[in-house]
């Protein structure tokens, strides 16, 4: 689940943060405490802290005195914000470049966007 | 003061090597000199026999002084134990089971006064000249040759740590040269008899005094050396 | 985070080999290092030294801002647990484990009895009869139950097999989270320690090439692999610890963390981008630097052996 060659703080406030994102940790509830995430993934607690800190800081989760970490109200919405502003560089360019490697224009990918997310709308219970 | 003890305490956790074992050697050799009695009882030899069997233990004495710096130093380090602890605990160690040692003789030769030789007029630890002096005397003798035999162990195997196999041999080769050296020189002013006449007016008590000068002196050697050794 | 070790220009010769050079880092309180290093780098030598079991030719160091020769008061708070421990002849392990229990001020001997269990060690068979796996275990048990305000790890689980590493592995980490202290490990399994060290400390020939947080290592470097053309155009300015070509493609590695946007530039290129961990980034690190080296005396063929 860790990955290589990549800082393990960040891919800690990843984690958390896609959990937040799908809603399966909403807002005002409690995060995973440090010594759970750092025995769940085996790594150190000071990096694991170093993680949710780092989420403190960006206002995405909040203390509670004596009780531990909370997800903000709004949290979900900044980070979808965040998100969406990295989607375009994040999955549309490499997928331009497969496609143009492939010799697929606009027109092929719009049609076949446009299918797939008909058949996933269909199978998701979501 | 007490990490001290506690070094003592570490020495005797395996109360085998300090003490169950020392005296089973010198049970063992007891037996066996008993037995060559017996059979010298039966050949007809009537008067008082003595034996040496009761240096048996003392030889292991030495093995258990090398083998308290080879691997009990090195133990020590592993526990955090500063040098100087593990020295004095490792001497005061020494002590108490040479007394044991001493005591250990001590009633051996009460038991043979008392029974005449086991009944066999046969003596292995009531040897007159070193019970000159009484029992305490007796006790002490045994006592300072303990110490000497682990201390000389000790010693050996501080200067093999910190300097190493040829050094340790040189050491020794050096010091035989100077005894044969002395020797050579006594046999030139034709001085035994005089140097065999001093042994006999100190008397085993007075030569065990002096054995505890030189056992000062390896002691010190010793502590000198472990200050820089690695283990 | 204050410093419990300090150490400066640290050096050991001996007669014609320099085992450590010239050598100064600090070690804060309540963090995991691991010192990283090929057999022979001088791993063993600095943490004998900072134990007092060994002795600098020159330098300081200080540990609890005091010097730690024969001095017990900081030794009792240190532990080393050694690669090949010698023990008193005929010992058993509980007799070194009462023994550690009277020296180390914060043994637990509950903790060291779940350890046993754990390692399923026989308790009443004489250590010198023991497996190598054993054996290790012993020292880690003991490492681990002093709970020593600095402990150091000197391999000492080289002779444990897979499962009884994760073993331990995963008991440092539950302790150290409950009860944190300073903990040195050295080690050549980078991989299987690299998510528990908070900092690297890396030593090759008796020098620190190396001393930063894990993290910020972690993606120090990437893999380029794709058209030879394409890969050597983005690599040309950068450094290359190694270079690889099969045909047309060629893999190399470079220093240097890539920006999202030379990610993006690269996948655009059609090359991939693959991460280096963190053991194949100190191989190729310690390799360059040892090439670097011997660039500057004579040219001598570097032994990849022992870090692989």
């Amino acid at each position: 689940m860790i990955d290589e060659g990549r800082a393990i703080f960040l891919q800690i406030a990843e984690s958390i943060e896609d959990a937040i994102v799908d809603g399966s940790l909403p807002e005002e509830s409690q995060a995973p405490s440090t010594n759970e995430l750092a025995a769940f993934h085996r790594i150190n607690p000071a990096t694991a802290a170093k993680g949710v800190n780092m989420l403190v800081d960006k206002g995405v989760l909040y203390k509670r005195r004596g009780i531990g970490m909370f997800v903000a109200a709004g949290a979900q919405e900044q980070l979808r914000g965040e998100r969406r502003a990295a989607f375009a560089d994040r999955f549309i360019d490499p997928l331009l470049a497969e496609a143009r490697a492939l010799g697929l224009d606009a027109d092929d990918l719009t049609t076949l966007i446009q299918r797939r997310y008909t058949t996933t709308a269909e199978g998701t219970a979501r | 003061m007490s990490r001290t003890v506690n070094v003592v305490r570490m020495q005797l956790v395996n109360r085998q090597t300090y003490i169950w074992v020392p005296l089973l050697v010198l049970a063992g050799s007891l037996v066996i000199t008993l037995a060559i009695y017996a059979i010298l009882i039966t050949a007809g030899v009537d008067g008082p026999k003595y034996g040496g069997g009761a240096q048996a233990p003392l030889w292991y004495f030495g093995v258990v002084g090398i083998q308290a710096l080879t691997l009990t130093f090195p133990f020590s380090q592993a526990m955090s134990v500063t040098r100087r602890e593990f020295y004095f605990g490792t001497v005061l160690t020494a002590t108490l089971t040479s007394a044991i040692m001493g005591l250990a003789f001590v009633i051996g030769g009460l038991i043979e006064q008392a029974t005449d030789g086991w009944g066999i007029n046969g003596y292995f630890f009531y040897l007159p000249w070193v019970w000159e002096a009484g029992p305490l005397g007796a006790g002490f003798v045994f006592f300072v040759l303990a110490l000497l035999f682990f201390v000389g162990g000790f010693w050996g195997a501080t200067i093999y740590k910190r300097f190493g196999n040829l050094w340790l041999t040189v050491v020794l080769v050096g010091l035989t040269l100077l005894l044969a050296g002395l020797a050579w020189l006594i046999t030139q002013t034709q001085s035994w008899g005089g140097v065999a006449e001093w042994f006999v007016a100190q008397g085993a008590l007075g030569l065990a005094l002096w054995t505890l000068a030189l056992i000062a002196v390896l002691a010190l050697i010793s502590w000198r050396t472990l200050r820089r050794a690695v283990p | 985070m204050s410093p419990v070790i300090e150490v400066q220009n640290l050096t050991k010769r001996y007669h014609d080999t320099v085992a450590v050079d010239d050598v100064s880092f600090t070690i804060q309180e309540d963090t995991i290092y691991g010192l990283l290093g090929r057999n022979g780098a001088g791993k063993t030598t600095i943490m004998s030294i900072l134990t007092a079991q060994n002795f600098a030719t020159s330098g300081e160091v200080r540990v609890f801002g005091e010097n730690p020769y024969e001095n017990a008061h900081v030794l009792s708070q240190m532990c080393f647990v050694r690669e090949s421990q010698k023990y008193p002849d005929d010992a058993l392990p509980k007799h070194a484990f009462e023994t550690a229990r009277l020296f180390f001020p914060n043994w637990d001997q509950e903790f060291a009895e779940r350890l046993i269990a754990d390692f399923q060690l026989p308790l009443k068979t004489r250590i010198k009869k023991l497996s190598r796996g054993q054996l290790s275990a012993v020292g880690v048990i003991i490492g681990l139950a002093a709970r020593a305000r600095i402990t150091f790890f000197d391999e000492p689980y080289l002779g444990l097999d897979a499962v009884a590493r994760q073993i331990f592995y995963d008991r440092l980490l539950e302790d150290y989270t409950e009860h944190p202290r300073t903990v040195i490990l050295s080690s050549h399994l980078i991989d299987e320690v690299s998510n528990l060290i908070e900092r690297v400390l890396v030593i090759d020939r008796g020098k620190i090439i190396m001393d930063e947080a894990t993290d910020a290592v972690r993606d120090r470097a990437a893999t380029i692999v794709g058209d030879t053309t394409a890969v050597e155009a983005f690599v040309a300015d950068r450094e290359v610890l190694h270079r690889e070509s099969l045909g047309r493609v060629s893999s190399v590695t470079v220093l240097g963390t890539l920006t999202a946007a030379e990610r993006a530039s690269l996948a655009a290129k059609g090359l991939d981008v693959g991460p280096v961990s963190l053991q194949q980034l100190i191989v190729r690190v310690t390799q360059h630097a040892a090439e670097a080296a011997d660039a500057a005396a004579t040219a001598a063929p570097i032994d990849e052996g022992a870090l692989r």
